[in-house]
């Protein structure tokens, strides 16, 4: 895939992107105060940009992965589930004399860890020997991700397991704007955003982001230049999958783990994917805040006006279908 | 090929249908004629329950008599055709071509009567032969849907995500009118198709201005816009929300009591879907369709609208997974989400990657193969040292990792494996 769009008219593109999502978030605050007084707006806007985060933690992944080989990686919520089952293993392994920190610390590494160990086995093992056959390797990724559902659901059974205790000082709740927010979230938004912007300095800053970024542009040209654009892969996947990992790992004292959790976040970094455009790093992450956002506005209006969360899962599907239908290409794709 | 040729070559497919209904036919009217009807019916309705009299015996029927030797001057019959050249016309021409499908589809006929000899009960009521029919039933079902999908993944090359969507549109939209609005049965299947096509558009019109693999996740998240909706709370009333709903229907749809029809109508709709796939991928159609799969800049550069043709599988492949997802909710009665749920469309992806992707016979060996297998395995335990196995409980783990070692190894499935080698060793 080659650009022939000069650079000055791609920025504008971009700043017309960037002024659109301003604009989104803008309107999400105005429909968020007409609504809500501002104690809930906050919690509104809290939950919104940590939920934004975690999609992000999955998306990221998959967004640079399909950039750089054209690999649509279909597992990634599963690795998203693997990282927060392996979280909970950490947390039962190690003896309770162990205090909560060190045990906390060890699962969010050992999660990170174990994610992109086995996002190694599955790039090497079972992705490379199909880059003849592309259309087999979303089918495979897509296959592999009920079977990890299958494993996880016939170790730890159909049941989910109950959200483990953070470490004291994230189990407290903050004083906001006359409301109360539990701290851990802050921390989620704070894990986030580190990801956000380190993943974004690793691509900008150093030698092999500078690869990666070539890579998505243009990878025979890459190849041409004498680079093993497959090794820079295996690396990039397995970086993917660590992230989800990760992020599984961190949502785990909230969420717990399920084995349909996969599914969940699969299907929402699928929806950020699409509105952000395929193989944009930025788009991902921007995309991710916008739909962590509208999620938490239509749920709270949902929960208040409806009684049911409905709203937050079908608000996201139109913003991706109406973004499908003004851009095909997502709002920081390529043309 | 001369003229007289292509016509008997046309005249085939009415004649193997001929053959088809003479088969069952005959038993049918032997069975009217010998059988006792219950008293004070009218004529048809003496006629057809004489009929079942004899049908619902036990044991060794004479209509199991008919089949069989009915089936074995089939397997006659097909092996005299290929030696017959030009002398025996259409008929040889049919034999010839269809001999085998026929051949499958007698076999699949007779199957709950052979059981029903071999365990002495009745097709009709509870018992071993009546329980084989609903699990065929099933298989059947899903080979519908297999074929539907393979139409699309396999023939077209579209990759799709949500065709579960399709198949819970059927069973759905059936049962709601059904149960609401008391649409009589035809009205009812006709909405569900209808429904169908037109949500079938709708993706497609969105969804192909989308290019290459953001179109396969665009179809993931389509799908589970429905999945959503038949869950939610709000519709309680109307869809029962995650615990779906039941509804009647009408007694000769009734499988619990009119289940070895409903076995032969799921039968019937099956050789159509079958049918009506293989006709249209032999048709100037379905070679652009095919064109398209291998290489569709090429089939744009040489002047055909892609677009239009994908439209046309993406319908077709709609309206043949709602025809299923229909079968489905008058088999079962009722409908929940799971017929949504993205477990549907993982289900038909693994029977046409086993059995065969792009094969005509291969979605439908794949999903024979995968649900009898499962219900053969059902309360096996295997241990391997300390380790014991529930292969029921596993299937669905078994069956990933088969997939994964399938797609690693055997990209082809069985059905195109075999096709190849079969090749091999004859050049």
């Amino acid at each position: 895939m080659t650009t022939t769009t000069p650079p000055a008219l791609r920025s504008t593109t971009l700043r017309q992107s960037l002024i659109v999502s301003g604009l989104f978030v803008v309107g999400l605050l105005v429909i968020n105060f007409v609504f809500f007084p501002p104690s809930t707006v906050v919690t509104v806007v809290l939950s919104g940009l940590y939920q934004g985060m975690l999609f992000f933690l999955v998306a990221s992944g998959m967004s640079i992965v399909f950039g750089l080989l054209d690999v649509l990686n279909l597992a990634q919520g599963a690795f998203f589930m693997i990282g927060a089952y392996a979280g909970f293993a950490i947390y039962g392994t190690l003896p309770e004399s162990v205090s909560l920190e060190v045990r906390f610390v060890a699962a969010l590494v050992g999660a990170t860890v174990f994610g992109g160990l086995v996002g190694l086995a599955v790039e090497v093992g079972l992705l490379r020997p199909l880059y003849a056959r592309p259309v087999f390797q979303i089918v495979l990724t897509f296959g592999l991700a009920s079977a990890i559902n299958e494993i996880v659901r016939a170790i730890y059974g159909p049941a989910g397991l109950i959200p483990i205790d953070p470490p004291a000082f994230l189990d407290t709740t903050l004083a906001i704007a006359g409301g109360r927010f539990e701290t851990y979230r802050v921390f989620i938004i704070a894990v986030g955003l580190i990801l956000m912007v380190g993943i974004s300095l690793l691509l900008q800053r150093t030698r092999l982001g500078i690869v990666i970024r070539a890579g998505v542009q243009d990878r025979e040209m890459v190849e041409a230049l004498g680079i093993n654009v497959r090794r820079v892969f295996t690396l990039v996947f397995m970086l993917g999958t660590a992230v989800a990992a990760l992020g599984g790992m961190t949502a785990a004292p909230f969420l717990g783990a399920y084995p349909g959790m996969g599914t969940d976040f699969l299907l929402t970094a699928v929806i950020v994917i699409v509105i952000g455009g395929m193989s944009s790093y930025e788009g991902t992450a921007i995309a991710s805040i916008l739909v962590g956002l509208t999620r938490a506005t239509a749920e709270q209006i949902s929960l208040q006006y409806l009684n049911t969360p409905i709203l937050a899962s079908v608000s996201i599907l139109i913003f991706m279908i109406v973004v499908l239908l003004v851009r095909p290409s997502g709002l920081f794709g390529k043309e | 090929m001369s003229a007289a040729r292509v016509e008997r070559a046309r005249n085939s497919g009415a004649l193997s249908f001929s053959i088809l209904m003479l088969y069952v036919a005959l038993p049918y009217g032997v069975a009217a004629l010998t059988g006792t009807p219950e008293p004070n019916l009218g004529a048809l309705a003496a006629w057809h329950s004489a009929a079942e009299s004899v049908y619902c015996e036990e044991g060794l029927t004479p209509v199991t008599v008919i089949l069989m030797v009915e089936t074995l001057s089939m397997i006659v019959a097909a092996l005299l055709a290929r030696r017959s050249g030009d002398r025996w016309g259409a008929l040889g021409v049919a034999l010839r071509r269809d001999g085998g499908h026929l051949l499958a589809v007698m076999l699949l006929i007779g199957l709950p009567f052979l059981i029903s000899w071999q365990t002495e009960s009745s097709v009709c009521t509870r018992g071993r032969a009546f329980y084989w029919e609903s699990v065929l039933i099933d298989a059947f079902i899903l080979a519908i849907l297999a074929i539907s999908y393979n139409l699309l993944f396999g023939f077209t090359g579209v990759v799709s995500f949500g065709h579960a969507l399709f198949f819970g549109l059927g069973a759905y939209i059936v049962g709601l009118l059904m149960k609401h609005l008391g649409a009589p049965w035809w009205l009812a299947i006709l909405a569900a198709l209808m429904g169908g096509v037109l949500i079938a558009l709708v993706k497609g019109v969105v969804g192909l201005r989308i290019k290459g693999l953001y179109f396969a996740l665009f179809t993931l998240a389509f799908a589970q816009v429905f999945f959503l909706l038949a869950g939610n709370r709000l519709m309680v009333n109307i869809t029962g929300a995650e615990d779906g709903f039941t509804f009647k229907v009408p007694d000769w749809l009734n499988t619990t009591q009119n289940r070895f029809f409903f076995y032969l109508a799921t039968l019937a709709v099956l050789v159509l879907a079958f049918v009506v796939v293989r006709r249209l991928m032999n048709s100037p159609t379905g070679r652009v369709l095919s064109a398209l799969r291998d290489n569709e800049s090429r089939a744009q550069m040489l002047g055909y609208n892609t677009f239009y043709f994908k439209l046309i599988s993406i319908v077709l492949a709609g309206v043949l997974a709602a025809l299923a997802g229909v079968l489905r909710g008058v088999a079962l009665k009722g409908a929940s989400p799971g017929v949504l749920s993205i477990d549907f469309t993982i289900t038909p992806l693994i029977m046409v990657i086993i059995g065969g992707v792009g094969t005509f016979i291969g979605p439908v060996l794949g999903a024979f193969l995968i649900h009898l297998t499962e219900e053969a395995l059902r309360d096996t335990v295997i241990t391997i040292g300390t380790l014991s196995v529930n292969i029921g409980e596993r299937w669905a783990l078994i069956l990933g990792l088969l997939f994964i070692l399938i797609v690693l190894v055997f990209p082809r499935g069985i059905v195109g494996s075999v096709q190849a080698w079969w090749g091999r060793s004859k050049r």
